[in-house]
C-alpha cells in the first residue's frame, strides 16, 4: 500500500519532469531558430566575402594598378639597374 | 411498476444500447479506413503539410593565381522571372520601364506562353530591387550565379567563360567543368504551424561545392606579358600574338596571353574565333628557333663539336630540286656561327649529316609532335612528319624550321631543355599537377647550346635586341614564311618569334614570343625580341633577380623613374623624402636623412650649390 505521501511525490516528480520536457522542447526549437538564422548569416557572409575578393581583385588588377601609378603618381618602371634589392 | 412498462424501459435501453454499439462501430470502421485503407495517403499529406525541402546552392570553384589572387569568382546577382499568366496587363508598361525593355517586347514575352519565364537576368541588384518594388503580382526575384574574371581579356584566353546557365563553354572553365561546378544540395525539414523550421531536418543531398583551382600563373607576370605583347603587336600592325612564360625548373606556366584578347565577362560581343587560346590551339612554323636542337642533335651525334666548322656555301645550295637560301652570306662557321648567323644551310648541312631518325628522336624527345599533357582543352599536338617520310629536303628543311608546326607552349618547353641542363619538364597549369620530368640530352649538350645562343644575343647576334641592361640573355629569332593557300609560301605574310631564357647564369623564365604578319618588319629580331626584353626586365625584377650592375656609378646619371622636376630652384624644405632623395641621386649627393615626413632643416644651407660627392644631411618631420 503506498501512503498518499508518497503518491503527492510521485505527481510532483512527474509534473517537474514534465514541465522540464516542456521547457526542453521550447530551447530547442528556440536553438534551432537561432542556428537557421546564424547558418543564414554565414551564407550571406559568405557570398559577401566573395564579392568582396573580387572587388579586390578588379581594384588590385596590374593594369588598373599600372595606370594608376603612372597617370596619378606620376611614377614610371624602374630601369634594371635602378632596382638593387628587388 | 407493470411489467408492460418494465418492457418499454428495457426496449429503450436496448435501442439506446443498440445506437452506441451502431456509433461504436462506425467509428471502427473509419479508424480502419483512415488508419488502413486511407493511411499511405493521408500520411503523405500530412508529410506535406509538415515537411518542406530547401535548395542550398553551390557555388562553382574559385580559379586563384599561385598566390591565391582571383582570376574568376562567382557572385549570386538577382534575376527577375515571372509567372507570365498572372503578370496583369496593366502593369506591363511600368514592369517594362524599369527592366528598361520595350512595353512591345515585355507584352510579347508575357503572352506567347504560360508558366514561368525569365525577364531579365543577371542584372544589378539595385534595378532588382526597384523592379520587385513596384509589387507587381506574379513578378519574382530569383538567385543566380555569374562568373567575373576581374583580369578581363588578360586572362580571357586561358580561362575562358562560362554561360548564363552555369557551365563552362571555354578554356579552362570548360576543361574542368566538372570539377568546377558545385552539385546543389537538397534539406528537408519539418515545419511548425508558424512555417518555422524544427530542428531535426536532415539532407536528402549534401551540397558538393565546386572545386576551386589554384594554377600556377602569376597575374602579375601574366599583366605584364599582355601589356608587352600589346605594344609589340600594336608598333608593328601586327595581326596578333601569343606569349608563353614558363620556368624551366618546374615546369611552371606564368603567363599564356594572346593578343587581340577578348573580354569573357562579355564574351558574346565577341566573334567565336576570338576566343581560342592561340598558344596552344594554333601552330605555326618555328623557322630559326629550330636551329638549337638541330645542333643539339649534332652533338648529340658525337661527330660533331661545339668548334667543329661547316661551309656554308656563300648563301646558297641546292638540295634535290631545291635551293635553299641565307639571308647573310656564309662561307665556314662554326657551330655557334650558325646560331649567331642563323645560317640555313649551315643548320641543313648538320640536319642532312645526323640523319632523319636522330633529328627526329631530338624533336619528339623535346615535345615537338605530341601534345603536353598541360590539362588545357583544344591544344594541339603540332605537326612532325614521321621520319619515313623525310627526304633530303625535309630533312634540310625541318634543320632550320620548316615543314613542321608547333605551338608556343611546345616551343617554350622545348626550350626550358637547355636551361633546365637537359632534362625535359612537361609544362604544368595547376599548382597541384606533377610535372614529368625526363633526361633528353645530357648536361654538356645543353650548356653549349645554351652558351651558342647567348651568343646569339650578343651584339652580331640577331637576337641583340632581346637583352635587357644587366641580364644575360640565351635565346634564337626565328622569321617564317606563313603557309600560303596553294601549299606554297607567302610571300608577304611572316611569323616573327623569338624563344630565350633569362637570365643564363641561372635561368628562372623561358619566354617564347611570336606576332603573327608584322608589317613594319618581318623579323623575329627586330620584332619578336623586343616584346621578350620588355617582358623579362620587368618580370626578372619582380621575381627578385638583380641585374648585373658592372659600372657601379652609372645609375646615378640615369634619368629617374619619375621625371617632374622636384626642386622650386630656392630652398629643400617641405620636400618629401622621396623628392629629397631623388634631388640627391640626380646630383650624386651623399645623403643623410633623420626622421621622416617633410624636409624641414638641412645642412648645409647652401643646399643648392653642392657638388657631386658632397655630403646633403636633411631633417624632416611629419
Amino acid at each position: 500500500m503506498i501512503a498518499p505521501r508518497a503518491w503527492m511525490f510521485l505527481l510532483l516528480a512527474v509534473a517537474i519532469l514534465a514541465g522540464n520536457q516542456v521547457w526542453l522542447s521550447h530551447l530547442r526549437y528556440e536553438l534551432s531558430l537561432g542556428s537557421q538564422k546564424l547558418a543564414a548569416e554565414q551564407e550571406a557572409i559568405k557570398l559577401e566575402t566573395s564579392t568582396l575578393r573580387l572587388e579586390i581583385a578588379s581594384l588590385t588588377r596590374p593594369d588598373r594598378l599600372r595606370e594608376y601609378a603612372r597617370s596619378t603618381l606620376g611614377m614610371a618602371p624602374p630601369r634594371p639597374m635602378q632596382v638593387l634589392h628587388p | 411498476m407493470s411489467g408492460k412498462e418494465q418492457v418499454f424501459i428495457r426496449r429503450r435501453i436496448e435501442f439506446v444500447a443498440g445506437l452506441l454499439a451502431l456509433g461504436v462501430l462506425l467509428l471502427a470502421v473509419r479508424v480502419v479506413d483512415l488508419q488502413w485503407l486511407q493511411s499511405d495517403r493521408l500520411s503523405d499529406m500530412a508529410e506535406k503539410q509538415r515537411y518542406r525541402e530547401f535548395t542550398t546552392q553551390a557555388p562553382r570553384g574559385p580559379i586563384l593565381d599561385h598566390k591565391g589572387r582571383v582570376l574568376a569568382e562567382s557572385v549570386e546577382i538577382p534575376s527577375i522571372a515571372a509567372i507570365a499568366d498572372e503578370v496583369p496587363t496593366a502593369s506591363i508598361a511600368s514592369l517594362a520601364h524599369e527592366l528598361g525593355i520595350s512595353s512591345r517586347k515585355l507584352h510579347k514575352k508575357l503572352h506567347n506562353r504560360k508558366g514561368f519565364v525569365w525577364l531579365a537576368r543577371q542584372i544589378s541588384p539595385a534595378k532588382a530591387e526597384k523592379v520587385m518594388a513596384l509589387a507587381i503580382p506574379g513578378v519574382r526575384m530569383e538567385s543566380e550565379w555569374r562568373r567575373y574574371q576581374p583580369l578581363g581579356p588578360v586572362t580571357g584566353h586561358l580561362l575562358g567563360f562560362v554561360g548564363i546557365d552555369g557551365k563552362g563553354l571555354e578554356g579552362i572553365e570548360r576543361r574542368w567543368n566538372a570539377q568546377l561546378s558545385g552539385e546543389p544540395g537538397i534539406r528537408q525539414v519539418r515545419r511548425d504551424a508558424r512555417g518555422h523550421s524544427l530542428p531535426d531536418g536532415v539532407w536528402l543531398r549534401e551540397p558538393t561545392p565546386g572545386k576551386g583551382f589554384k594554377l600556377t600563373l602569376d597575374a602579375s607576370i601574366q599583366s605584364i606579358a599582355y601589356a608587352a605583347l600589346a605594344d609589340g603587336v600594336r608598333e608593328q600592325q601586327a595581326k596578333g600574338g601569343s606569349v608563353v612564360v614558363m620556368r624551366p625548373s618546374d615546369g611552371a606556366v606564368l603567363a599564356m596571353a594572346n593578343w587581340p584578347g577578348y573580354n569573357p565577362n562579355n564574351f558574346g560581343d565577341f566573334h567565336p574565333g576570338e576566343w581560342r587560346n592561340r598558344a596552344i590551339t594554333d601552330v605555326f612554323e618555328p623557322g630559326s628557333t629550330m636551329k638549337p636542337f638541330t645542333i643539339a642533335a649534332a652533338l648529340q651525334s658525337g661527330r660533331w663539336q661545339p668548334d667543329s666548322r661547316v661551309f656554308c656555301e656563300n648563301g646558297a645550295m641546292r638540295v634535290a630540286d631545291y635551293t635553299i637560301h641565307d639571308d647573310h652570306e656564309a662561307g665556314w662557321l662554326d657551330l655557334t656561327g650558325i646560331l649567331v648567323h642563323s645560317s640555313n644551310i649551315g643548320a641543313a648541312k648538320l640536319a642532312m649529316d645526323v640523319g632523319s631518325n636522330d633529328m627526329y628522336d631530338m624533336l619528339e624527345r623535346v615535345g615537338f609532335g605530341s601534345r603536353s599533357g598541360s590539362g588545357l582543352s583544344g591544344e594541339s599536338p603540332g605537326i612532325v612528319l614521321s621520319p619515313e617520310r623525310w627526304g633530303p629536303v625535309e630533312t634540310a628543311n625541318i634543320a632550320f624550321g620548316q615543314g613542321i608546326a608547333v605551338t608556343p607552349l611546345q616551343l617554350a618547353a622545348a626550350f626550358s631543355v637547355f636551361a633546365n641542363k637537359g632534362i625535359y619538364t612537361t609544362p604544368r597549369l595547376f599548382a597541384d599537377q606533377a610535372g614529368k620530368h625526363k633526361r633528353v640530352m645530357t648536361a654538356a649538350i645543353a650548356n653549349q647550346v645554351l652558351t651558342m645562343l647567348e651568343f646569339a644575343t650578343s651584339e652580331d647576334g640577331t637576337g641583340k635586341y632581346a637583352v635587357p641592361e644587366g641580364y644575360r640573355i640565351a635565346g634564337k629569332t626565328g622569321t617564317a614564311q606563313k603557309p600560303g593557300v596553294h601549299g606554297s609560301y607567302s610571300k608577304s605574310k611572316y611569323m616573327a618569334v623569338f624563344a630565350g631564357v633569362a637570365p643564363v647564369n641561372d635561368p628562372q623564365l623561358v619566354i617564347v614570343v611570336v606576332v603573327d604578319e608584322p608589317q613594319k618588319s618581318i623579323y623575329g629580331g627586330q620584332v619578336a625580341a623586343p616584346v621578350f626584353r620588355h617582358i623579362a626586365e620587368s618580370v626578372l625584377p619582380y621575381l627578385g633577380v638583380s641585374a648585373r650592375i658592372e659600372d657601379q656609378t652609372a645609375w646615378r646619371n640615369m634619368t629617374i623613374a619619375t621625371e617632374v622636376p622636384v626642386l622650386d630652384g630656392t630652398s629643400l624644405a617641405g620636400m618629401s623624402m622621396r623628392e629629397v632623395r631623388r634631388y640627391a641621386a640626380e646630383r650624386g649627393l651623399r645623403l643623410h636623412v633623420h626622421g621622416s615626413g617633410w624636409v624641414q632643416r638641412y645642412k648645409p644651407a647652401a643646399a643648392l650649390s653642392l657638388q657631386q660627392g658632397d655630403a646633403l644631411e636633411v631633417w624632416l618631420n611629419d
